[in-house]
């Protein structure tokens, strides 16, 4: 019960994550390595507006999103969007996009090193206890997933009944038809790119209030993200959702149950289990 | 008044096009002609912008240039191209696919009586609004990459082989909508293999060989030309 709760607790923020990435790449189409490491700026910056001025992390996810999205839309404006342009095929595209994001995510490393020093980092925010079913559980974890599960359900709803959602999502079915109906597709993708950064962004926010952080941890996260999204099937955001809670549970279970030290072991059998035997994900359909 | 002047187009080494001219006007249909490889869907992509065109070339539309727009303001301006094999959102619905239609900014005012013609010119769709197109028939797909070029409220219609895998009743239905279609004021420059209901619904019509215009004559004028009959018409079936 213990494992299930936190398992599904800890998915929330985890789904947050991925589907940051998903829009990234499922729009823009950009496999992008250095999300992990925007994650772990938005920890960043929960930490430090929470340590220096006493503002809640629940704010300042919302309050540095504009800075995120900026900042991600410049990121593909300025250093994707040229490689989209000479690119010959979607190949060419994702070999190019992987070597200039993993590059990317040593830069921002190297930025937060300096910024913040190689410390780790954490602060407590909600350690209260929280009582649900007579357990005690901290009630930083169940705000962190009500607040992430907010965020999944307000992009769903976004994306499926506003015509920017469904620009969005008409580009990441087809670029080429979308061309032709007139949609700009390198301004849509953009607009994927930043707004996924900035909701990867929140939720490093979020699982800062009860994960430990340093500067170079972002790699780690980059790998769950991926595991999830490719587990998810890639096309909807619900495959990602219903995987983070997948991975959620199964590295909970796997570390109270054997050992802390192989979540990650963990994480990577069942997605190679996936990839075995539904490579189109376990939500995917099959490419016909 | 659709006008392209001198459009030339080379993959790589390989010329597809060499100088081509065609000209459409308001409410007219136009057929072009032309065998496997003549350069067909080339031509129509270089005028809506998705594959480059040599300089020297242009497009206008009444007037106006706009050979060297990008895509999405080439259908901004009012040109809509129905491709080949349709190319619709495959995994999005059918009044999603045709909602995208109306994107450009143009389109936006007139959405919902252009929405409510292409639901009158195919009330099939009305039924399966919410169907994904990946699932519907394949006449019924032809019918919404069409409607989503009309929901575009464009000026100039091209089709690209537009009854490519439909029965022959539905290839009859679908020349009878295009003859509709133009009552609304549009240009239709229609790019056919079938040359006998082509030229049957034409005013003029076009001859590509090789990448280069051959002839150019009125639609009745060229379904009786012998030439053309040998070609395009099969010789067992005289028109
Ligand atoms: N993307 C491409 N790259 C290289 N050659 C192409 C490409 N598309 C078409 N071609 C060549 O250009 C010529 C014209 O093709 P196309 O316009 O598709 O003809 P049609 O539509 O009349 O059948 C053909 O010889 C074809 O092989
Ligand atoms: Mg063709």
């Amino acid at each position: 019960m213990d494992i299930l709760i936190i398992g599904v607790l800890l998915g929330g923020a985890y789904a947050l994550m991925a589907v940051g990435l998903q829009l990234q790449y499922g729009v823009a189409r950009i496999m992008n390595l250095a999300n992990g490491e925007i994650l772990v700026a938005g920890a960043f910056g929960a930490f430090w507006f929470f340590t220096g001025s006493q503002v809640s992390p629940l704010i300042t996810v919302i309050g540095y999103a504009p800075v995120a999205f900026a900042a991600n839309w410049a990121i593909y404006r300025y250093l994707m969007l040229p490689l989209v342009r000479r690119s010959k095929s979607e190949g060419h595209l994702e070999v190019d996009s992987i070597l200039a994001t993993f590059g990317l995510s040593f830069i921002l490393v190297g930025v937060m090193l300096a910024l913040f020093g190689g410390e780790f980092f954490s602060y407590s925010f909600l350690e209260k206890p929280f009582d649900i079913m007579g357990q005690p559980y901290e009630q930083n974890r169940l705000v962190a997933f009500l607040y992430a599960a907010a965020f999944c359900v307000g992009l769903y709803v976004w994306l499926h009944r506003t015509r920017m959602g469904l620009t969005l999502r008409a580009v990441s079915v087809s670029p080429e038809a979308s061309r032709r109906v007139g949609i700009d597709v390198a301004g849509a993708s953009a607009l994927a790119f930043g707004l996924g950064g900035a909701i990867t962004a929140a939720g490093g926010g979020l699982l800062s209030t009860f994960l430990v952080f340093d500067a170079s941890i972002g790699i780690i996260f980059t790998m769950k993200a991926l595991v999830i999204v490719i587990m998810g099937g890639l096309r909807d955001i619900r495959g990602s959702i219903v995987a983070a809670f997948v991975l959620g549970l199964t590295e909970t279970a796997v570390a109270s149950l054997i050992d802390p030290g192989l979540t990650l072991a963990a994480a990577y059998v069942v997605f190679i289990l996936v990839l075995l035997f539904r490579p189109q994900g376990i939500f995917g359909r099959r490419a016909t | 008044m659709f006008e392209a002047r001198h459009i030339s187009v080379a993959y790589g080494k390989h010329r597809a096009l060499e100088d081509v001219s065609v000209t459409v006007a308001a409410g007219e249909i136009v057929a072009m002609l032309g065998a496997n490889g003549a350069g067909k869907s080339t031509f129509l992509k270089a005028v809506a912008g998705l594959v480059a065109k040599d300089a020297g070339g242009g497009v206008a539309l009444d007037g106006r240039e706009i050979g060297a727009l990008p895509p999405h303001e080439i259908v901004e301006r009012g040109i809509a191209l129905v491709p080949e094999g349709r190319g619709l959102f495959d995994d999005l619905t059918v009044i999603e696919n045709l909602t995208l239609g109306a994107y450009p900014r143009r389109a936006r005012a007139s959405e919902s009586e252009n929405l409510e013609r292409v639901l009158d010119l195919f009330p099939v769709l009305a039924q399966r609004r919410r169907q994904v197109a990946r699932t519907l028939s394949g006449g019924q797909q032809q019918m919404v990459a069409i409607g989503t070029a009309m929901m575009s409220a464009p000026f100039m219609l091209m089709l690209d082989e537009p009854s490519l895998g439909l029965s022959p009743m539905l290839c009859t239905e679908l020349f009878r909508t295009l003859a509709r279609v133009r009552e609304a004021r549009v240009g239709i420059l229609l790019v056919e293999q079938n040359a006998k209901q082509s030229l049957a619904i034409a005013d003029r019509g076009y001859l590509l060989e090789n990448g280069r215009i051959t002839g150019e004559d009125s639609a009745a004028n060229l379904a009786d030309d012998p030439s053309v009959q040998a070609a395009y018409l099969g010789a067992a079936s005289p028109a």
